[in-house]
């Protein structure tokens, strides 16, 4: 990408009246991943910014939802909108995130987001 | 903040200062937006239709939403598939409510409607900061910001829920919402017992924000939030400058 100058206005064009994720649909084109397979998320380096907490890295879970498309945060916090990808929800059993969850409330489940790049195959 | 101005209240002839204390996150917020109105970015007239739009927000309309719902089984299900869409017919439209015409720069308009039901109970978190449905909720309350709640709902939520007051049975499952990207959510607990026959007015009542939030269920004849105790540090910090 190259933005010599940045147009400050650039977020704004592009959302006014659509919205924001609103106006990145169809610009990540085909997700990796269903509503119902099991996916790890991945320990990816992120010395500058990122969304994806750190009680999350390595856990499996569930997608439950192909959520919208957008620039990862870790992109778009500078600006760069160039590679929307899919947002997945996905679900994990408590236990699977903290192994001393109480063994009385074993169902009980957390649920959150991940763009496409933090998440593999289970 | 670097005047020599001292705590000596002994001199009567200064007037009271206009505010006690001011947070580095204010004078933070404060030197920014004053270098973003010197650069042109917006301008104080923008800055201030932007404050009186804030503060017209609240819970009302979310409460309303979760009422309909629950009188109407099509609207409730219209509020599952797209939280945007069914919060237009209680005012609310993500996109075009808001001064800017594209949402609000740290909201988007991505509504998700958790659903409760009699075996799963869903609690709203921001781990990482404190995003919070405030088009159609208001401002967050200050509970809802600080580290304490964010860390240890997503670890310990039974725990903190208890300490809210609402203490559930092992057969119901908990499910924390950790809203850490552009979805925004709010909670539709299960309509109460007792509440037979009442109208949308009388539902909306007991929809409080804390219900919203998931720290609590409505009850008939709970119409506010729960209000914690405020107790004073038993070793408060002094300032002496």
């Amino acid at each position: 990408m190259s933005k010599p100058h940045y147009d400050r206005e650039h977020h704004a064009k592009i959302a006014s009246g659509i919205g924001d994720p609103q106006c990145f649909r169809g610009k990540a084109g085909e997700a990796k991943f269903k509503e119902g397979e099991r996916v790890r998320i991945r320990d990816l380096p992120d010395i500058f910014y990122t969304r994806t907490m750190l009680y999350t890295r390595g856990a499996v879970g569930t997608v439950t939802k192909l959520v919208y498309e957008s620039p990862a945060a870790e992109d778009e916090a500078f600006g760069n909108e160039d590679h929307p990808e899919w947002f997945y929800s996905v679900v994990f059993m408590q236990k699977d995130l903290w192994p001393e969850y109480s063994d009385t409330y074993a169902n009980d489940t957390l649920e959150t987001e991940f763009p496409e790049r933090y998440l593999e195959r289970a | 903040m670097s005047d020599h101005h001292d705590h000596d209240h002994d001199h009567g002839h200064k007037p009271a200062p206009m505010v006690d204390e001011v947070s580095h996150f204010e004078i933070l917020e404060m030197a920014v937006r004053e270098l973003a109105i010197e650069k042109g970015l917006f301008t104080a007239e923008d800055h201030r239709t932007w404050v009186e739009y804030v503060h017209t927000l609240g819970p009302t309309p979310a409460a309303r939403l979760v009422a309909k719902a629950w009188l109407d089984p099509e609207y409730k299900k219209l509020c599952e598939a797209d939280g945007v869409e069914a919060s237009k017919a209680v005012g609310v439209n993500w996109v075009t409510s808001p001064p800017t015409q594209f949402g609000t720069p740290s909201d988007y308009c991505n509504l998700r409607v958790l659903v409760d039901t009699p075996t799963v109970k869903h609690v709203v978190v921001c781990s990482l900061c404190s995003c919070y449905p405030r088009p159609i909720l208001g401002q967050s309350p200050e509970w809802y910001r600080t580290p304490n709640y964010r860390r240890r709902l997503v670890r310990w939520p039974r725990q903190v829920l208890t300490e809210f007051g609402l203490q559930l049975p092992s057969e119901v499952t908990i499910r924390v919402a950790d809203s850490n990207q552009k979805t925004r959510y709010i909670v539709m607990p299960v309509r109460p017992e007792g509440t037979e026959g009442w109208t949308e007015d009388q539902l909306t009542e007991i929809v409080t924000r804390d219900c919203l939030i998931g720290v609590a269920v409505p009850k008939p004849g709970i119409t506010t939030n729960v209000k914690l105790p405020v107790r004073k540090a038993i070793h408060p910090v002094h300032h002496d400058h």
